[in-house]
């Protein structure tokens, strides 16, 4: 049986500028994997040549054996692959609601997506409070919330996070990170991305690490936290 | 000028404006969709409301074809025509440099290729008046004098006003529609295809600008250059902020009826400088416009 997120040897470029080469990576399926690294080590873009908002120059990617390569990233939310980006990438002048409406874009079945829509509620009960509200004037750890239900209204087998924690206070994290793990426990298999290596180690089961665009190690996550090398790097300590 | 005459005067120019002004709104908000959605301004639409108002006036003069196959065909040919454009050049002219210059540019061939289109056909050559297609009998509003015809541009701007902003604010593509221009990364990353709504967007606009050829032909004569007209609908879109659609309409309106008020108090050869007038007095007074937001800086 295949992985569920099987990567082979991609490379992306901005323009002159390489940003990825030869990154591999495979994700069983119901696991959650952490791809770390600093800032600018490709992170981010390994996560649009999966949603296919940046063309690959090499490589293939395979979600549940079939190839995303040729598809256009509209497809690949239909094919079950929802991407959290980071930042505040809300709607930010529609409403809640409508944001959440939007996650279910490409979806035809409404019956679904209203119990989909209470589902979400259940991880993020304050957004059902917030539903009139505009998007843009939701705090920073509400906006992050609305970004995951958003990503969840399509009903992905497979999330990409980027940066969740970023921006937000340890107690938000911790909030998130609970929800992360609530998820995972739900059957949702999660591709994680962060600077804070300590909080993805302890969510994940394997990990990655990046650097200059290429991955640099890998490892079981429980193996990787015990690393000196990564301690002294990523842990501060 | 004594009272009198200038309630008389202010009753006409505002209702004269309000007709006029509702053909500039639905210019503006042409103008204005494209331009929310894809932050390229479109020069070229005064010649699809040119281009569109001589296919009206071909199908319904030179073909005799009754109103309403002329009016329909008219609005499916100028959807067709907008979006194949988006499709086909400007998707080829992306591809082909990112550089949104280059995009307004091939806005600007459009207008010239339309115009000499129309001047080929041998259409343009003279200038040629539109028929009336509701009686131009007067009646009296108040003390201002409108013919039935201008309550039907007025009524049909309304209603193809209305149907916009319902279709925009309330229904599936709408929502679409308003996430591309909020942010296209996010309307991608939930499964929207840019291009597919693009298209779509342009069609409208190309539609709208149709729609009020077909109203404003009547009152013009046409020539090659009545995409000129799209002067006041820019203005109109710069007076209600450019990226707001309500502040277009309200803009329309208000370029409108500025206009009329300039003609009948001051003199008509004022009429043209008014709308530049109007839009010096926004930009230096409020820059943003009247129904502007903030300006955003986008990262890239």
């Amino acid at each position: 049986m295949p992985d569920l997120l099987e990567v082979e040897g991609i490379s992306a470029s901005y323009g002159r500028i390489q940003a990825l080469s030869n990154v591999s990576l495979r994700m069983p399926a119901g696991s959650i994997v952490a791809l770390l690294g600093g800032n600018g080590a490709g992170k981010t873009t390994t996560l649009n040549t999966i949603s296919r908002l940046v063309p690959l120059t090499a490589g293939s990617i395979r979600f549940e054996g079939q190839p995303l390569n040729r598809l256009q990233s509209h497809h690949v939310v239909r094919a079950g692959i929802s991407q959290v980006p980071e930042g505040r990438e809300v709607f930010r002048d529609m409403s809640v609601r409508e944001n959440l409406d939007m996650g279910a874009y490409g979806r035809s079945d409404p019956a679904g997506v209203r119990s989909d829509l209470e589902r979400a509620f259940t991880y993020f009960p304050v957004l059902r409070d917030r539903l009139k509200q505009k998007a843009g004037t939701l705090s920073g750890g509400e906006q992050q919330m609305l970004l995951i239900a958003r990503a969840l209204m399509a009903r992905p087998r497979l999330l990409l996070l980027d940066e969740p924690s970023l921006g937000l206070s340890p107690v938000l994290v911790q909030k998130i990170f609970d929800i992360i793990a609530r998820l995972h426990a739900d059957g949702l298999s999660i591709l994680l991305v962060e600077q804070n290596a300590a909080v993805a180690l302890a969510a994940s089961q394997y990990a990655y690490i990046l650097e200059n665009g290429e991955i640099v190690l890998e490892g079981a996550s429980d193996a990787l936290r015990q690393d000196e090398a990564i301690k002294r790097t990523y842990l501060g300590s | 000028m004594d009272l009198q005459l200038a309630l008389l005067f202010l009753q006409q120019g505002v209702a004269s404006g309000l007709v006029v002004g509702s053909v500039y709104a639905l210019l503006a908000l042409a103008i204005v969709i494209i331009f929310k959605t894809s932050e390229v301004p479109n020069f070229a639409q005064g010649e699809m409301l040119m281009a569109a108002g001589y296919v009206a006036l071909y199908l319904l003069v030179f073909r005799a074809l009754p109103a309403w196959a002329s009016i329909s065909m008219t609005i499916v040919v100028a959807f067709a025509g907008a979006a194949l454009f988006r499709r086909v050049v400007l998707t080829q002219v992306a591809h082909a440099s990112g550089s949104p210059v280059n995009l307004v540019i091939a806005t600007l061939g459009l207008s010239y290729v339309l115009k000499g289109l129309v001047r080929q056909t041998g259409f343009g050559d003279t200038p040629r008046s539109f028929p009336a297609l509701v009686s131009t009998d007067s009646l009296m509003i108040g003390q201002a004098s409108v013919t039935r015809l201008d309550l039907a541009i007025l009524g049909t701007a309304i209603i193809v006003m209305a149907a916009f902003f319902w279709m925009f604010g309330y229904t599936k593509l709408g929502r679409a529609m308003r996430s591309v221009g909020m942010n296209p990364k996010a309307a991608q990353l939930v499964g929207v295809n840019l291009n597919r709504i693009h298209t779509i967007i342009w069609g409208l606009s190309g539609a709208i600008s149709a729609i009020a050829a077909l109203l404003i032909s009547p009152k013009l004569l046409m020539t090659a250059d009545m995409g000129s007209v799209v002067t006041l609908g820019f203005a109109a879109a710069i007076v209600g902020g450019f990226a707001s659609l309500p502040g277009a309409v309200v803009g329309g309106f208000i370029i409108g009826i500025v206009e009329q008020l300039v003609g009948l108090f001051v003199s008509s050869r004022a009429i043209t400088l008014a709308p530049f007038l109007a839009i010096m007095l926004v930009l230096i007074l409020r820059p943003q416009g009247l129904f502007g937001g903030r300006v955003v800086i986008k990262k890239v």
